[in-house]
């Protein structure tokens, strides 16, 4: 039954924003037109697909109509930046690129060079901070070129892009760098598995390069139906992004394998996607409608069953449950490089047993996983594990959560004297639960405060402004799970969703510490990173000009208020680590990685 | 714990061992001299607060530092005075003022330790900033459900409940004192008798009166963490301006023994 005042609203369709009028500037939202789509069906790879073979929902041309877009770039544009998070692959339709491997300034790409500021300017910092919130120096700020770049055809130029060729020319023509041909496809890695873009491309002329854009679901259905692109693709991906996955784990990085062992590994490993790439939005439509997550979460490997391979998470997180009454409790989560179903493989080869899966395994949110075959493992990574530690004694570390593992754990941890309260267990399955189920796990600094301790005296909020021109870049507040809170700082997210789709790459991983952050200077305040942190944890604000008495600043054309976006960016810019943390006058706050649970617990558990 | 009480035994002894070196009066000139140097160390913590950089030992260590020696400067002062009240006018003031603010620091102390887990432990977090929002906000909705009540029904039962107990109750932060011992008195009572009323209500503004339930609990929360964050402030206040004062206080005694001691002979 609906409810009277339910709003009855048509339930969201695939389709229903086309690419191509996705864009946060509306000068460029331009439909596919009919011979646009004529144009492409008669270019390579479109023209050698067999349009019978995909499914009467899904067509190949309301594939290509609704999941790409044509873009236009001038010379020297940046089309894709290294380091990014990309969620599209490119065609080159007219025009050749080039791909910069090395030589660029991270200040060509739009990101902030340097960070650090010396300890004299830190102090005097404190001393010369805005009185009014939010105010910059718009000096700083570039003059915009022509806002909208018109071609004669009627299609707008892509905007607020670096353009390399102006900023720099002498480092462009100097950078090493490839060219890339027209009819080539690109950035197909990057837009299929969470890693970043590993090269910089830019548009290489003569004149303009035109582009075709596609966005990852309907380069994966193209992949899907056409064995042609999908044979490429995962060719290229073996080719070039197998090995880096395995490098990641430490188990893989721990033994020792001979090339022959690498080329079977390389050759017999298989490679999934399991949940959705968008996950952050996908989330937070869930959380809206109040539906259990755990059973949305698709299952990569289930309890019970004969374990097929030796699973190593590539990207994402993985949330681990045994089946407990009439559901399942969650007991930990893996990420990036963990192994799991170890224990069950190795238990059955040195056994000859046949145990089955032990814990089952979902995708929280979105997972990319790397399978070696049982046979591979039994015949190439269970010999080199008996090689590097001979008298069976692996070390802990490598062998991946256990249910086992986690309960001894987890009782050998003292018992408190400090009454009842303190010594009941604070990261059992509740604690897990609550983390997975709000996608905490995805955190490498998150920010814990413990509110038994905690006196509310907020210390941690006056630090934080004062390195910040007395902004503070986080709340105090936030989602609770028995006395911890999850403050609403930001986390700087193993898997930083906030960073897909930036247009200008101002929101980027800093060189040293890999902290994500804003490039103040760079960002066009187009509010995408806000949107999809799932976390709420970045916030739009109004910024003000100090050499105009702080007023508010305009867009003389537009005449809207100037926008940046802003969160914590851990104190990068300052010397000591995150001022939060060292303010806090009872210890009642950390910046926590939830890939080391066991520092979790401990931290959890004092 | 150990080294605390290592730190403290030593304290203890300074005055022992420095006394069978020197002469009885130089106990109470060294004395003088630590505790001051100890309570201007004491004082210098809310420098470091305000000084985020440069990075200088995390806060909570200071905290730290900061008990362990304030308890020390306890002892020291009962060297220096030989636990006895002095009599000079500036003396005794100067004695009450330093007893108040190691009384203080103690008290505060306590309740930094126990406070919190009582706030944790009931209604939801809020910033203290923001009590008076929500408190607001309770009000407006427990008018708007009189309001209805007065529409819908015959009877004024709730609006004389409203008008006798909960309008003053709504209006600002109530039973300060009885939250602080941890009483429920009063809500209790104003629940029970809002209780009490329900069978005399017709069905509809028996729904008001349950979601009336709720709000007073709410409120009543509020009112919790009002009057405990508050105190984990207020005892601050105290606190902070007292080292002032102290130190002011500390100047004029040192420059008066200098003066009269030495300066006259
Ligand atoms: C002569 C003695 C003392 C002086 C001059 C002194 C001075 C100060 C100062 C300046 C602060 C910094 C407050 C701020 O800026 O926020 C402070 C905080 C504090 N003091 Fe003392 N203090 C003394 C003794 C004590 C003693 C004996 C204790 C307890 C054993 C104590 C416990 C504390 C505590 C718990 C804080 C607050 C920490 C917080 O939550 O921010 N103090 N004191």
């Amino acid at each position: 039954m609906v409810e009277v005042n339910t709003p009855v609203r048509d339930k969201p369709k695939r389709w229903d924003l086309p690419f191509s009028m996705d864009f946060t500037n509306e000068a460029e939202r331009r439909e596919m037109s009919f011979s646009d789509l004529n144009d492409l069906f008669a270019k390579k790879p479109f023209s050698e697909m067999d349009a019978s073979r995909f499914p009467d929902s899904l067509p190949l041309a309301s594939i290509v109509a609704n999941d790409t877009r044509i873009r236009l770039y001038r010379e020297g544009d940046a089309i894709v930046r290294q380091g990014d998070y990309g969620n599209s692959a490119f065609l080159i339709l007219d025009g050749d690129c080039r791909a910069i491997i090395e030589g660029l300034d991270p200040a060509q790409l739009g990101r902030q060079a340097d960070h650090s500021k010396s300890l004299l300017k830190s102090v005097k910092g404190l001393f010369t901070n805005a009185l009014a919130p939010e105010v910059r120096d718009s000096r700083l700020y570039p003059q915009h070129r022509d806002k909208a770049v018109f071609d004669p055809s009627g299609t707008v130029f892509v905007q607020d892009v670096p353009n390399i060729l102006e900023l720099s020319p002498e480092s462009y023509s100097e950078a090493r760098h490839n060219i890339i041909p027209e009819g080539s496809l690109f950035g197909e890695l990057a837009a299929l598995g969470r890693v970043q873009r590993s090269v910089t491309v830019v548009a290489a002329g003569p004149g303009t390069t035109r582009l075709l854009e596609i966005r990852w679901q309907g380069l994966r259905d193209l992949m899907k139906y056409d064995n042609g692109l999908r044979d490429h693709v995962n060719e290229l991906f073996r080719q070039n992004g197998l090995k880096g996955a395995f490098q990641m784990s430490p188990l893989i990085q721990a033994i020792d394998l001979d090339e022959e062992q690498w080329d079977q590994l390389l050759a017999e490993a298989e490679f999934e996607t399991f949940g959705s790439y968008d996950w952050h939005g996908t989330y937070q439509q869930l959380r809206k409608r109040d539906e259990d997550l755990l059973t949305q979460e698709p299952v990569v490997q289930e309890e019970g069953q004969y374990p097929n391979g030796l699973l190593i998470i590539r990207a994402g997180f993985a949330r681990m449950s045994r089946r407990h009454g009439a559901g399942e409790y969650t007991f930990g989560y893996l990420g990036i490089g963990d192994v799991h179903g170890l224990q069950e493989l190795m238990h059955n080869v040195s056994t000859d047993d046949n145990s089955p899966i032990q814990t089952t395994l979902r995708a929280a949110g979105y997972t990319d996983i790397v399978r070696v075959p049982t046979r591979t493992f039994e015949q190439v990574i269970y010999p080199a594990m008996m090689k590097t530690w001979p008298d069976g004694n692996f070390p802990e570390k490598f062998l991946g959560e256990t249910m086992e593992r986690r309960k001894t754990a987890m009782s050998t941890r003292r018992a408190s004297w400090r009454g009842d309260r303190r010594k009941r267990e604070f990261s059992g399955a509740p604690m897990m639960e609550f983390l997975a189920e709000n996608r905490y796990i995805n955190g490498t600094a998150t920010m814990l405060i413990d509110l038994d301790r905690c006196t509310r005296c907020d210390d941690c909020v006056r630090a934080c402004a004062s390195g910040h021109n007395n902004n503070p870049r986080f709340i105090r507040h936030g989602k609770i799970h028995d006395h911890h809170m999850i403050a609403n700082a930001c986390m700087h997210c193993a898997d930083p969703v906030c960073m897909i789709g930036c247009p200008t790459g101002a929101i980027h991983r800093s060189e040293g510490g890999g902290e994500v952050v804003i490039n103040d200077v760079t960002c066009i305040g187009c509010g995408t990173c806000a949107n999809s942190c799932p976390y709420e944890n970045i916030r739009l604000v109004n910024v003000r000009d100090q050499s105009q008495d702080d007023a508010l600043m305009v867009d003389p054309v537009k005449g809207k208020a100037i926008v940046k976006a802003t969160k914590c960016d851990l104190c990068v810019d300052h010397h000591g680590g995150p001022a939060c943390v060292r303010a806090c006058p009872h210890d009642a706050l950390t910046r926590a990685d939830m890939d080391d649970l066991l520092d979790l617990s401990e931290w959890l558990n004092r | 714990m150990s080294i605390a009480a290592l730190v403290l035994v030593l304290l203890m002894l300074t005055p022992y061992v420095i006394g069978y070196r020197i002469a009885f009066s130089d106990v109470v000139v060294t004395s003088g001299w630590l505790l001051f140097a100890v309570v201007v160390f004491l004082s210098s913590y809310n420098l470091r607060k305000k000084l985020t950089y440069p990075p200088l030992l995390k806060s909570s260590t200071w905290l730290q530092m900061h008990i362990y020696l304030g308890i020390a400067a306890m002892v020291i002062f009962l060297f220096h005075t030989s636990g006895k009240v002095p009599t000079g006018h500036l003396d005794i003031a100067l004695y009450a003022l330093f007893t108040l603010m190691v009384a203080s620091g103690l008290f505060g102390f306590y309740l930094t330790r126990t406070i919190p887990t009582t706030l944790s432990s009931r209604g939801n977090e809020v910033i203290f900033e923001r009590i008076p929002l929500f408190r607001r906000q309770i009000k407006d909705r427990v008018e708007q459900i009189i309001l209805q009540s007065i529409e819908q029904s015959a009877s004024s039962i709730l609006a004389e409940f409203y008008e006798s107990y909960l309008m003053y109750f709504l209006s600002g932060p109530r039973n300060v004192l009885l939250h602080l011992v941890r009483s429920e008195r009063t809500s209790y009572r104003l629940r029970h008798e809002l209780r009490e009323s329900d069978r005399y209500l017709d069905e509809q503004d028996k729904v008001l009166a349950a979601e009336l339930d709720d709000l007073i609990k709410l409120k009543d929360d509020l009112d919790f963490h009002y009057a405990r964050q508050g105190l984990l402030k207020l005892w601050l206040f105290f606190h902070i301006p007292m080292t002032l004062v102290l130190l002011i206080f500390l100047v004029a005694h040192i420059v008066l023994i200098y003066a009269f001691t030495y300066g006259g002979s």
